[in-house]
């Protein structure tokens, strides 16, 4: 009787609306794409672009997600990964494509580890902190570019980080791939999420057709993701990670040493943010010092969309993923539906506002209950 | 010799959404001037009881009626208009105002300087004996001011009535002899105070009458003047509860640690057996749910290196430098009043105090100072506020007890066996080791804390006050249980402010004032009174001894 109710619980609005959403609002323009005669929208090109343009924001709220189930909080992402940018295309043309990425992202770490030293040994909040860094990094980014664009201009460098970035990766046979495992999962130790999680990726790989290929971008979204879920769900660290933001004394004493975990998820968000910035720089082989202005917002709202709390202890990543492609399959829909951009801020807005009222009206219901 | 009662309740029963029934039935008379007792196990529907008579939840069923008439408060502002002022257990003031703006924060109005009010909460103060400074900043003050407080802001509006969910819970002795006063002058003057409380004997010597709760029914009623504790605690359980009572050490099991290597076969532990029934083939103790007896005598504590030693343990400020060795299979006591350092003491063991120097050794090893090290080396801890110190509250009962484990896998399937394992030896009321340890009563997750550390690895247990704010049921499992881990060869350091439970199971007690142990104590040859008396140095007399 238990199992059952933990099943129905999982599919529920709480714990799955996120996912409901996201299919809900891709069949809506859908439905208002055919109706207008333009292109199919849920084509595999437009998916798989949806997919690519949510990639950076979905490898830094993965990490954001981390950071706040500790009870953390990071608003220097987005400077941080322009800094890394920044570094990635400064350094490119002398030292080389993977020596620079490298530069990028220590420089990134090093960012972490000050928010991270400053946060838990001088014992200011968090916020305070990252809003600190989220303008001085920022203020650093215009002091290395001078204030103008940088650009990568010798060619076999540029061609490294096109190679690296727009790449397309065939992931018809993975995704089958993936779908059978998880079905035989499903099957052999009688799970119903990941056999549901099966049949969609089944779905979608065989209404994407055999040539279907991505960006490398989103093959690295997903194994990064995959691989973070996988420690917080099934390994020791997971556990306390979790457990420092549910209640950090307790876990201080069960011998749990608080400040490692603590420092590490403010350095995995910054070499997350680094990495998202080695993918911008090689994006464009450029970097305009305004780049990503902004971009930590719609991180957070990703993660806030996936149902984590700021108060620390729950979170899932997966769900941040989905909010994040959430948040920019809106974004698509207006441009390519042309449904006016002026509402488009509006109506994300408006998006993560409901879901928190969902999430929150939910979460009282059951402690009532 | 009684008036008419000031509020009656006939039948009154709660039903929550979920099907869970709360109060079934519950006939209650309060009377103006006169001090009602409510004792209850946890569970036993005291909150649900004190929330309905606050106006916080809506009774399902049954009357109420005050001053004669049948009411129905709809909010908590709706009973505290009528003249019902609740003081809660966890004292709701806000840290960051003065003790006056706390007491006026009901009162309506567009200043925030309000002169009749100041006034107002001068003469409450006046009333209390002035136990603090009106100006002064809530977050500031030690607990049992604050609790003064919470009682001035209760009687701001001049209540008729005056209920007090367990106020003396988290006091020290002396403090709480100040809550007694403040509960005897209103009673005199015309209130009526219904006192909920753990405390059998300050019930006895406080209260007019006496209701017990048990299972959502009021299964005791009477006046206090016919009971004695004996009574009320076997109201409180239902069955009649052997009080914990000191076996002379002859009688008990003898200090017979089993050497190096072989502890992890000879004690009852589940982490690694498949059944806890399978416990302790080899020493012939009986489950420890069932207290402890004899069993064959087999050398002394001389034969063995301490388990335990601390040198120059100390930590400025805090705890004075402390030397002392606990051997396998003791219980040492520490007798303290709160602030005392007896926390500190254990805190400063544990590595918990990054301030603390002086060396701590388990099995003649150095320990690192730091948590990690001492759980590594299989020191436990039990802190004393298991809310904020002891358990995640979001966490299952199985991610709880699994906490302190390490390796880099977690295994589902070991750890519900080990919950399961605990659930049934600690008797921990629950529905399965996926419920939220958050949603368990105060007793139940006191077990979960404790049932965290109960593995083969741990040599130590360091218990800081580990009954506080529990009912008698569970009170008496886990004190029979850390008996029973000792006699098994598990030693144990036991903070308790119930100085008669160091009495009744400990081998020795360590007293501690100001941060130092000033004596060591045979429970043998000492009483509760003669305790007191040592540990509270400038109060030689409490209402705990009376």
């Amino acid at each position: 009787m238990m199992q059952t109710t933990d099943w129905r619980a999982g599919l529920g609005l709480r714990k799955a609306g996120i996912y409901y959403a996201l299919l809900i609002l891709l069949a809506l323009l859908a439905g208002i794409a055919h109706s207008r005669g333009l292109p199919a929208y849920l084509s595999a090109q437009n998916l798989g672009n949806i997919a690519y343009q949510a990639s950076l924001v979905g490898i830094m709220g993965v990490a954001m997600t981390v950071m706040l189930i500790t009870g953390a909080f990071d608003l220097s992402v987005a400077s941080v990964a322009a800094l890394a940018a920044a570094v990635l295309v400064g350094l490119a043309p002398s030292i080389g494509f993977p020596l620079a990425a490298l530069a990028a992202i220590v420089t990134a770490v090093s960012v972490g580890l000050f928010n991270g030293v400053i946060v838990q040994f001088v014992g200011i909040n968090a916020f305070i902190v990252t809003l600190g860094t989220l303008t001085a990094v920022r203020g650093l980014v215009l002091v290395l570019t001078d204030g103008r664009s940088l650009m990568v201009e010798q060619p076999e460098v540029l061609q490294q980080m096109l190679a690296f970035e727009s790449t397309r990766v065939p992931l018809f046979w993975p995704l089958l791939a993936l779908a059978v495992a998880l079905l035989a999962f499903a099957a052999f130790r009688r799970r119903i999420a990941p056999g549901l999680g099966g049949i969609v990726v089944a779905g979608l790989a065989l209404l994407a057709g055999r040539d279907f290929a991505v960006a490398a971008p989103v093959v690295y979204l997903a194994l990064f993701t995959a691989l973070v879920w996988a420690v917080l769900r099934f390994t020791v660290v997971g556990r306390r990670i979790y457990a420092v933001g549910g209640n950090a004394e307790a876990a201080r004493l069960s011998g749990v040493n608080v400040h490692a975990y603590k420092l590490g998820a403010f350095i995995l968000s910054s070499a997350a943010a680094g990495f998202a910035g080695v993918l911008f720089g090689c994006r464009l082989g450029a970097i305009n010092p305004t780049a990503l202005q902004g971009a930590e917002l719609t991180v957070i709202a990703s993660a806030i969309l996936g149902g984590t709390s700021l108060f620390g202890g729950a979170g899932s990543v997966l769900k941040t993923v989905a909010g994040a492609l959430l948040l920019f399959t809106l974004t698509n829909g207006f441009n390519v539906l042309d449904l006016g951009a002026s509402y488009q801020g509006l109506i994300e807005g408006i998006v993560v506002i409901a879901a928190a009222a969902i999430y929150t009206i939910g979460g009282n219901r059951r402690r009532a209950a | 010799m009684v008036g008419a009662p000031l509020l009656q309740l006939a039948g009154v029963e709660k039903v929550w959404p979920n099907g869970t029934v709360a109060l079934r039935g519950v006939d209650l008379t309060l009377h103006a001037g006169r001090v009602h007792g409510l004792l209850g196990a946890n569970g036993a529907g005291k909150s649900t009881l004190i929330k309905v008579l606050a106006g916080a939840i809506p009774a399902s069923g049954g009357m109420v009626s005050w001053r004669g008439e049948p009411v129905r408060w709809a909010s908590p502002r709706a009973a505290r208009a009528a003249g019902v002022a609740t003081i809660y257990q966890h004292i709701p003031l806000v840290p960051t105002l003065s003790v006056v703006e706390n007491m006026l924060l009901e009162r309506a109005g567009g200043w925030r300087a309000d002169r009749a009010g100041r006034a107002r909460a001068k003469e409450v103060a006046g009333l209390l004996d002035n136990p603090f400074d009106l100006d002064a900043l809530v977050g500031d003050l030690p607990i049992g001011t604050r609790q003064m407080v919470a009682i001035a802001q209760g009687l701001m509006a001049d209540p008729a009535l005056l209920i007090m969910d367990e106020p003396t819970a988290s006091l020290a002795g002396h403090e709480r002899e100040r809550v007694y006063a403040v509960v005897r002058l209103l009673a005199a003057q015309g209130h009526a105070v219904l006192f909920v409380s753990h405390f059998l004997d300050e019930i006895l010597s406080l209260t007019d009458e006496v209701t017990v709760l048990r299972d959502g029914r009021a299964v005791l009623h009477a006046q206090t003047a016919d009971l004695d504790e004996a009574a009320i605690a076997a109201a409180i359980a239902g069955r009649s509860v052997a009080a914990l009572e000191r076996r002379p050490r002859a009688e008990r099991a003898p200090l017979n640690p089993p050497p190096e290597g072989e502890g992890d076969r000879q004690r009852s532990w589940w982490w690694r057996g498949s059944t806890p029934q399978a416990s302790s083939p080899v020493d012939n103790t009986p489950p420890p749910a069932c207290g402890w007896s004899p069993s064959p005598s087999g050398g002394g504590l001389e034969q063995y290196p301490p388990t335990l030693e601390l040198r120059d343990l100390g930590s400025s400020g805090k705890l004075a430098p402390t030397s002392l060795t606990v051997a396998a299979g003791e219980i040492v006591g520490i007798a303290g009043m709160l602030g005392s350092g007896r926390s500190e003491l254990l805190h400063a063991i544990f590595g918990a105090d990054p301030a603390a120097r002086g060396a701590v050794l388990l099995h003649g090893k150095p320990i690192g100072r730091t948590p990690e090290e001492s759980v590594a080396a299989g020191i436990a801890l039990v802190p004393e506020d298991r809310a904020t110190q002891g358990f995640v509250a979001g966490m299952s009962v199985a991610e709880n007890i699994a906490l302190p484990r390490t390796g880099l896998f977690q295994s589902p399937a070991q750890e519900r066996e080990a919950a399961l394992a605990a659930i049934e030896r600690l008797a921990i009321k629950v529905q399965g080791p996926d419920a939220p340890v958050g949603e368990l009563s105060g007793g139940n997750a006191q077990k979960v804390v404790i049932a965290k550390w109960l593995t083969p690895d741990t040599r130590l247990l360091l218990l800081d006050e580990p009954t506080a704010g529990i009912d008698i049921g569970a009170r008496t499992d886990i004190l029979r249980l850390i008996r029973a881990l000792a006699d098994e060869g598990l030693p144990a350091l036991l903070v308790s402010s119930e100085f008669e439970e160091l009495i009744g199971i400990c081998d020795r007690i360590l007293v501690m004032r100001d941060g130092l142990v000033i004596a060591e104590v045979d429970p043998e040859t000492t009483d509760e009174a003669a305790l007191i008396q040592r540990a509270s140095g400038n109060f030689p007399s409490t209402g705990m001894a009376a």
